[in-house]
């Protein structure tokens, strides 16, 4: 094989892995990461009520409250990108993207709980969950350039007199 | 009601299978399919080329031209040359359905292509290149050769069937992954037609000049050119790389026991 052909090669098949294998170890170290940092802090929060109720129980007595956010947007990695394309091709759950959802949420109800409690609330009721995809300014508008989720609720102060 | 509090649990939202299972699975299977997928489409074209005999094709392309040609004066003297050449290298295949109509097209890459209808076009790349007539008539012979193995109809249905079935992945890893995959299932049975094409233009160039010397020079003057075939890869893509491809000549031309030297003819121009 000439030099030529050797840096053809290159530029058109290792060049695209290298960035693949590139993408997913650095993807993949992140994530881990991430998923570490989220236990840590579910466990600390462990005991705030976060609930989807829309009533509050009889027996609480709310002395105040007020509507908490926490949101966060995520983007993929090239990795998982191109085997989501790849998979997008035959079909079936995109395993490669549920990590990736899987921390944006439990991200954005981990923020608005520890929102909420730094507010001295006690409790969150009425959670939510959002998800909008960001348009790609970049491109023509069709890519995605990341999803936000957003989760909301309504914190209460619990009188306990 | 009490309230017990209880953490998230892992992996009830998240697939078990590792990334990287994932990533081999797909690339495997998808491999494998769009690998049987080109040999079906080349399995198609074959069958296509059955239905239509090349008489029934010289006639539906006699005067057909490709529409980006960018075409010399109709006066310039390296028409009438070649053109004159390639009737005297054809007599030698006198069964040919084809009646051969040379164009040359204004572009610097040294190139030789057979289109249907018995055109092939030369670029002024490739006329600049040349120094001897035998040189050319190898080219030529080359092309012709094509024509008897329908090479030009058979790459030309493939390309068509292979775009048409990559636009259907649409853009993106998917059809990045299918046009590697044909290019490597292809590459295979591209350069056995130029291995044939080779072979057939040899034997022309032998009946028409009785030696076959000088016929791979072309090819040593582009390798010193370009140092292999760096900046040459659009042509170097589709054929054997130029160095395997004059010992391959070399190779051919003894085992047929033609001589190797003999007077040069020079070119008409």
């Amino acid at each position: 094989m000439s030099g030529g052909q050797a840096l053809d090669l290159f530029f058109n098949i290792g060049f695209p892995i290298a960035l693949l294998v590139f993408a997913y170890l650095i993807g993949s170290l992140i994530e881990r990461r991430h998923f570490a940092s989220i236990r840590k802090r579910e466990s600390a929060l462990r005991g705030f009520p976060v609930t989807t109720f829309e009533r509050l129980p009889a027996q609480w007595r709310v002395s105040n409250a007020g509507l908490v956010s926490g949101s966060i947007v995520v983007s993929l990695d090239y990795f998982k990108r191109v085997i989501a394309g790849l998979r997008a091709i035959v079909g079936g759950r995109v395993k490669t993207y549920e990590p990736l959802l899987e921390r944006a949420r439990r991200e954005a109800l981990l923020r608005m709980a520890e929102n909420a409690r730094r507010d001295g609330y006690d409790a969150v009721v009425n959670v939510r969950l959002e998800t909008s995809r960001l348009a790609n300014a970049a491109g023509n508008g069709n890519g995605t350039a990341g999803v936000e989720m957003l989760a909301f609720g309504t914190a209460v102060k619990l009188d306990r007199r | 009601m009490k309230y017990v509090p209880r953490e998230p649990r892992d992996g009830i939202n998240v697939s078990k299978t590792h990334p990287l299972v994932e990533a081999g699975t797909l690339v495997a299977g998808l491999s494998l399919i769009f690998a049987l997928v080109v040999l079906a489409l080349v399995f198609m074209v074959e069958l296509a080329l059955l239905l239509v005999s090349p008489e029934a094709e010289a006639r539906v392309f006699q005067d057909w031209k490709p529409g980006d040609l960018v075409a010399v004066d109709a006066d310039d003297q390296r028409l009438a040359g070649v053109d004159a050449l390639t009737q005297r290298l054809a007599r030698h295949w006198p069964e040919s359905p084809y009646r051969f109509r040379v164009a040359i097209d204004d572009s610097e890459l040294p190139n030789a292509m057979a289109f249907p209808g018995g055109l092939i076009i030369v670029t002024t790349g490739l006329l600049n290149r040349v120094e001897s007539e035998n040189e050319l008539a190898f080219v030529l012979g080359h092309e012709i050769g094509h024509f008897r193995n329908r090479d030009h109809l058979r790459m030309l249905g493939r390309g068509v069937l292979l775009s048409l079935s990559l636009s259907a992945l649409g853009q993106g890893s998917g059809s990045g992954l299918g046009l590697t995959i044909a290019d490597f299932t292809l590459r295979g049975f591209s350069r056995q037609q130029e291995a044939d094409a080779d072979e057939f233009g040899l034997a022309l160039v032998y009946a028409e000049y009785g030696h076959v010397g000088e016929a791979s020079r072309f090819f040593e003057r582009i390798t010193d050119e370009y140092g292999g075939d760096h900046g040459f890869y659009e042509y170097a893509a589709t054929h054997p790389s130029p160095e395997d491809r004059i010992n391959d000549i070399r190779e051919l031309g003894r085992q047929h026991g033609w001589s190797d030297s003999g007077p040069l003819a020079p070119l008409e121009w």
